[in-house]
């Protein structure tokens, strides 16, 4: 694709109308929840904008992000977008391998340096450098390399952006998140496992509109689509301003789309825009499948107590309930063997011989 | 006491619960995969067949009277007790929909044994009077006349006397000091008597003795189906006793799934010592006779054929690849199923289904399996090891209305026999 042509030359090429083009300007600044009057703006400096170069590196991850934002669902404007944008290293999409492929990627931070954009999904683990290594190269070196002529950062996934599940007691790998390595460059984090395709290309266009990247919150994350969380968004809110929980998967409240509160939905703490945007297209998300948020797009998300525990019940145990447990548990578990022995021993005891007459003749004959 | 009753069943569960029963009940992680390996449940999509659920019963005993929180669940009364109630509705499930065939057990990710399990179970069903009738008619003429379906010595002397006319070779019987005593499954006595033919034809190629005991002719063993220990272990006493009076090296089982299991691997367990003499399937004799060149064929088939491989044969018994060298010896265009071996599906009527008349009509549902992949492979023909597999497949054949001849693999290898005359010429 020829980089020197601008994005709107490329969409109308791609049969994009100035009409769907417009609409995806307008849907992206309602989404971020900017003025009405910007979606102009929008418009004018997406067209104009010259395909920016793009690397995206992928460490102790699952590929489940990528997935998510190329197979989502059939050729959307988002994913013209990425057709757009010149991704010039990415290992599962690109198809040059081996030493060509690490070629375009230094080509690509020499021609463009200062000015690519960085994406990273997975995280990185500092226990053993060769735990996860790319060519040979620890993933921590290749982060620090290409880090230095980024414009910007973007975490994409809740492994980049918090560790994510390699994260997860008792972190074996020592996984950490690229802001754990990274100080000097800006750097947006869009967790998730994986994350919602649109606030990809939502950060995206934000970055080509103005040149900079969006509002974060405390954690990192883009304010207008991590600004609320899922509860308050919540199709099902109203059942629990009501008191009414579904208490098991297939009990009547289940059946009625109650509230899943109390099968542990951790929708009430998890800021992230699935109750509006949706998933496949718009289709659902996963409470209107039945089943509580788990939290993905929070940190530490996979430590939160179980995905089907209540969020008040206590969670968490101290190295002193767990020794006396162990130790209550394994004379509890002696004595009971003892008992059992006894019970095996005084069965065999009462067996009487079974022969053909007792088979004809009994209690149920 | 001489009678069934729920409180003896329940006495025989708390026996048979062992620390493997134990550990398997308390490692299932209700994953679901046996679902999926049992065919009583892919062809009827019924969940009440799924392979662990047929044990609740057993699990709950297990857990009420073995465990902890049971004990405290039993106290409280959040565990209710087995009743006769529970148990007649369970006895489909335990006998009617699980052939013994051991699928579940081996794609089991936590390592169950939910055939050991079921075996177990049935134990208790028997004692508790539940066991299905038809197996308590075949176990009482298997005690009492020695033969399940009531095959009376006199009846194979006849089918011997018919061997003698065909092929002019006397069947020997009670000889002491032979190398073989072959034993028969009642099956193979009424409806394949060709099986004892080619014995006797395959025994006088390579010359070696056998013999057949008129005392314990029977292979067959319905203790072991119906879950009668005592049973079992008095019907395998007989093969012993018959075996170590004649002085025989080697017992064979016929072609015959539950059988080789029974005596073989059961069998020591059961009466509690070691054989003095070796055991061995049909199958494993006639390769062993293979690799010493003492079994010489000629003619090679060219119809597509396949192999039915008896789960008790390979599941349980590890007899894999016998079956394959030796058809290979006879037949050019042999093809295996697509999940053959040890993954093998169950013709539908083992573990005593077949005996039990209640189970009819799930066993013909359960058939619909092989039926798939006898379709898939497009074969003209159908081998086998076992009378019963053989029984069950070529009802399900008529059934489904598909033409193909199913044929027992010892059979086969003898219809293809050097001719004597020629060889003994040959050799001089």
């Amino acid at each position: 694709m020829n980089k020197e042509r601008t994005l709107g030359e490329i969409l109308r090429q791609q049969g994009v109308s100035r009409r769907g083009f417009l609409k995806f300007c307008a849907t992206t600044a309602s989404l971020m929840a900017l003025p009405p009057g910007m979606v102009p703006t929008i418009a004018r400096a997406l067209e104009n904008a010259r395909r920016p170069s793009v690397i995206w590196l992928s460490f102790q991850e699952c590929t489940g992000c990528t997935e998510s934002l190329t197979r989502s669902h059939a050729p959307t404007i988002e994913g013209l977008i990425f057709d757009a944008i010149s991704l010039d290293y990415h290992h599962t999409l690109q198809a040059a391998a081996g030493s060509a492929a690490e070629q375009a990627r230094e080509s690509a931070m020499k021609e463009n340096f200062g000015n690519y954009l960085l994406v990273v999904d997975g995280s990185i683990p500092l226990a053993n450098a060769g735990f996860s290594t790319i060519a040979g190269t620890s993933n921590l070196e290749i982060l620090k390399e290409v880090a230095k002529g980024a414009a910007a950062i973007i975490a994409v996934g809740t492994c980049a952006a918090y560790g994510g599940l390699p994260h997860a007691k008792p972190n074996p790998t020592g996984a950490v998140p690229v802001s754990a390595i990274i100080s000097d460059k800006p750097i947006v984090n869009v967790p998730g496992c994986p994350p919602i395709p649109v606030v990809i290309s939502g950060v995206l266009t934000h970055f080509l509109t103005f040149g900079r990247l969006p509002d974060l919150d405390h954690l990192g994350r883009p304010l207008a689509f991590y600004g609320n969380n899922i509860h308050d968004r919540c199709y099902r809110r109203p059942f629990y301003e009501r008191g009414q929980f579904a208490e098991s998967f297939d009990d009547e409240g289940a059946r009625k789309g109650w509230c899943l509160y109390k099968l542990g939905c951790k929708g009430p703490v998890t800021y992230n825009a699935c109750a509006t945007t949706k998933w496949n297209n718009g289709t659902s998300f996963p409470i209107e499948s039945g089943h509580g948020c788990l939290g993905c797009s929070e940190p530490d998300f996979w430590d939160m107590g179980g995905f089907y525990r209540a969020l008040s019940e206590p969670i968490g145990l101290s190295a002193r309930t767990v020794a006396g447990g162990a130790i209550g548990g394994a004379a509890l578990g002696a004595a009971s063997g003892l008992l059992n022995r006894k019970k095996k021993a005084e069965a065999l005891a009462r067996h009487e011989k079974i022969g053909v007459d007792e088979l004809k003749d009994g209690e149920t004959k | 006491m001489s009678k069934t009753s729920l409180e003896r069943g329940l006495n025989i569960l708390r026996e048979q619960i062992d620390s493997p029963t134990a550990a398997f009940f308390s490692s299932c992680v209700h994953c679901g995969l046996c679902a999926q390996a049992c065919l009583f449940y892919t062809e009827t999509c019924n969940p009440a067949y799924i392979p662990i659920r047929k044990l609740e019963p057993m699990r709950r005993l297990w857990e009420q009277e073995y465990t902890l929180t049971g004990k405290l669940k039993k106290l409280l009364g959040l565990s209710r007790p087995i009743t006769h109630e529970e148990l007649e509705q369970w006895q489909e499930l335990v006998y009617n929909s699980c052939s013994l065939c051991g699928r579940c057990s081996l794609v089991c990710p936590a390592g169950l044994d939910l055939t050991y399990m079921i075996r177990k179970f049935r134990e208790g069903m028997a004692a508790s009077g539940h066991a299905p009738e038809g197996l308590i008619g075949a176990t009482t003429r298997a005690v009492e006349l020695g033969s399940p379906m009531g095959v009376t010595l006199k009846a194979l002397e006849a089918q011997a006397k018919h061997v003698k006319a065909d092929s002019g070779l006397d069947i020997p019987f009670d000889v002491e000091g032979a190398e073989y005593l072959v034993l028969l499954s009642s099956m193979e006595i009424i409806n394949y008597p060709e099986y004892l033919q080619a014995v006797a034809r395959i025994f006088h190629q390579a010359k070696k003795t056998w013999t057949i005991s008129s005392e314990a002719f029977e292979a067959t063993n319905s203790g072991i189906q119906i879950g009668v220990s005592d049973i079992a272990a008095e019907l395998v006493q007989r093969v012993v006793d018959a075996a170590e009076k004649l002085r025989v090296k080697t017992v064979i089982s016929p072609e015959c799934g539950h059988a080789y299991t029974a005596i073989r691997w059961e069998g020591p367990n059961l009466i509690g010592r070691p054989f003095g003499f070796r055991v061995r399937h049909i199958l494993e004799v006639l390769d062993e006779l293979r690799e010493q060149g003492l079994l010489q064929v000629e003619g090679v088939e060219d119809a597509r054929m396949t192999f039915h491989d008896p789960c008790q044969l390979v599941r349980r018994g590890g007899v894999i690849e016998a079956p394959r060298n030796l058809i290979r010896m006879v037949a050019r265009n042999f093809v295996e199923m697509k999940d053959h071996g040890k993954m093998n599906w169950c013709c539908g009527a083992g573990g005593g289904v077949s005996a039990n008349e209640d189970a009819a009509e799930i066993r013909l549902k359960a058939f619909k399996r092989k039926k798939k992949q006898l379709e898939r492979l497009q074969v003209d023909g159908l081998v086998t090891a076992c009378a019963n597999c053989r029984i069950q497949i070529e009802e399900g054949l008529e059934e489904n209305d598909m033409d193909m001849p199913v044929i027992g693999l010892t059979e086969m290898l003898a219809s293809h026999l050097k001719d004597e005359e020629a060889r003994e010429g040959g050799a001089t």
